[in-house]
């Protein structure tokens, strides 16, 4: 568990030492800024619920964007050959690292809690439904960094890392809308089963499903065993 | 502390080191002799357990690095061609997460990384971002977090190269005081160094171990034959009879100074025996002015460019 919490301090120095985090944070309130005022005054509802599927938009694009260095910056800069001589197993590095990314995550979602201000001052919103939300959020989130924290694994370079996590977690969100094209039962069960979109508009309604939790847990748990037997394999 | 039998590495078809075997003793530091691309890398990473072999062992304190190199890592210091260096750290912080990784107690922090820090001269540049270092301390920070922890075996890849003559100097001094207690593997291409701190030394071309011995060692062994030259004034014909009448001289070539008709210069070529340069001394001395005498004994250049030179013969008559 020392392994774990070495790589995970270094990983958030690393964070907040380079530019990325800042830009990262920024951008994400932005766009998320923007999409709550307009949210807010096209339907005069005091809800948060548009505003958390464009935040899960949002976020398909920006996480990459964090969990495109965790790997591949390593391979680069050739520091990897410290990472696997230290008596660090794989997977304490890799679980390190994913909470380091996982703490970026933490941060884009409170600084969105600003917008719920104006929501509780002029509104009277469904907090349990925010809950739910939020909960739903920082789960797809998860889901997201450690997808993306795979495939950095994969490659030296970390635009490729980033270019090959966003096509691949769009696939993870639409998957869902080719239900509408299948006459079978089961394949049309398999995508809805594999979306992230659906299992993320359960939280969004304010249903908090353990399907769902496990769904994105699951592939969460995949992506970072995928990723530690990777590094042992390369060895 | 460090043994390796019999080990191979393989890229796909292409292989980089083959059969190799040595062990390196506490206390002892070896150092690891051969041009670029002979493997002595990709033998380190085996060591140090970033690269697994493809067949054969290796042993660090006794573990076996393909099933128990975690507990093998806690005795391992390993510093890497390129030093692993994260850019954008401090130094001292990047200090930290390598003590941290490797298990020491926190409360012993401050003074490992005095120790390293003064050990390596980095005192004066501990809160300077990483990027902004020189090669010199970059070099030094990569050999600083290596020694953290007092790791019974040091591996250092080329722990000198892009230093100043003074910083090597102090290098040096670093791992020599190091290696008194500690099993030292340190590769290079500066004949010198492996002189001066190596008790022995590998000399590996191709991925091959050609040759291991003491330095002075390999320079015995590598030529039977040694060479003594000497300037004397004397009738050539008689001085060529004479000096081939003393047993252990094989040949000799006889050239006159330019300019100076009756002084000689000779060159003989004499088996290793002792005191066959004292023989021809006596023979020439006794009857004619001798004014110069020197035996040559190969140096190490010599002796390595021997080896590597002659490796690929050799590779293919096996």
């Amino acid at each position: 568990m020392n392994g774990v919490l070495a790589v995970y301090r270094k990983e958030l120095l690393s964070y907040f030492r380079s530019p990325i985090a800042y830009f990262v944070l920024a951008v994400f309130l932005l766009g998320t800024g923007y999409f709550f005022s307009y949210n807010m005054f096209m339907s005069g509802s005091a809800s948060m619920t548009e505003t958390f599927r464009n935040m899960g938009i949002l976020l398909l694009t920006v996480s990459p964007l964090v969990s495109m260095r965790l790997f591949s910056a390593e391979w680069s800069g050739r520091t990897m050959e410290l990472l696997m001589t230290l008596p660090l197993k794989p997977w304490e590095i890799v679980l390190g690292k994913f909470l380091g990314a996982v703490t970026i995550l933490l941060l884009m979602t409170a600084g969105t809690l600003i917008d719920l201000v104006p929501l509780y001052l002029f509104g009277n919103p469904q907090t349990t439904t925010i809950v739910a939300g939020y909960i739903g959020f920082v789960l797809l989130g998860m889901a997201c960094l450690a997808v993306g924290q795979f495939f950095s694994a994969l490659t030296h370079n970390q635009i490729v890392a980033a270019l090959i996590t966003v096509p691949v977690l769009l696939s993870f969100w639409f998957i869902g809308y080719l239900q509408h094209f299948q006459a079978s039962y089961a394949l049309r069960s398999l995508l809805g089963y594999l979306s992230f979109a659906l299992h993320f508009a359960d939280f969004v309604q304010g249903l908090i499903r353990s399907e769902a939790v496990i769904f994105f847990l699951f592939v969460s748990a995949v992506a970072l065993t995928l990723n530690a037997s990777y590094l042992q394999w390369r060895r | 502390m460090i043994a390796l039998e019999s080990v191979s590495k393989r890229f796909g078809s292409k292989t980089i080191v083959h059969d190799l075997t040595f062990e390196v003793k506490r206390g002892e530091i070896v150092g690891f002799l051969g041009p670029n691309g002979a493997g002595k890398t990709t033998t380190m990473r085996m060591i140090a357990g970033f690269t697994t072999a493809s067949s054969g062992r290796v042993t660090v304190a006794g573990y076996d690095m393909a099933t128990q190199n975690d507990q093998a890592a806690r005795k391992i210091g390993y510093m890497p061609e390129h030093p692993p260096l994260y850019d954008t750290l401090e130094v001292s912080q990047y200090l930290r997460f390598v003590a941290r990784a490797k298990g020491i107690p926190r409360s012993q922090f401050r003074s490992e990384l005095d120790r390293v820090a003064a050990a390596c001269r980095l005192e004066a540049v501990l809160d300077r971002e990483i990027y902004k270092l020189s090669k010199g301390y970059r070099q030094r920070l990569g050999l600083a977090q290596a020694l953290l922890g007092k790791p019974e075996v040091l591996l250092l890849d080329e722990p000198t190269a892009g230093l100043d003559p003074g910083q090597i100097q102090e290098t040096r001094e670093v791992i020599r005081a190091f290696g008194q207690q500690h099993a030292v593997l340190l590769s290079t291409h500066i004949l010198p160094e492996v002189t001066l701190i190596c008790q022995r030394v590998a000399i590996i071309n191709q991925g091959r171990l050609l040759a291991i011995d003491s330095p002075s060692g390999l320079q015995r062994a590598s030529e039977q034959t040694n060479r003594v030259t000497l300037t004397a004034t004397a009738p050539a014909e008689a001085l060529r009879s004479e000096l081939q009448s003393i047993a252990g001289v094989i040949a000799l070539a006889i050239n006159e100074v330019p300019g100076n008709a009756p002084v000689l210069n000779v060159e003989c070529q004499t088996d290793a025996r002792d005191g066959v340069e004292a023989a021809i001394a006596r023979a020439v001395a006794s009857r004619w002015a001798l004014h110069r005498l020197e035996r040559r004994q190969p140096t190490l250049e010599n002796v390595f460019l021997r080896y590597v030179s002659q490796a690929p013969s050799e590779a293919r008559a096996q």
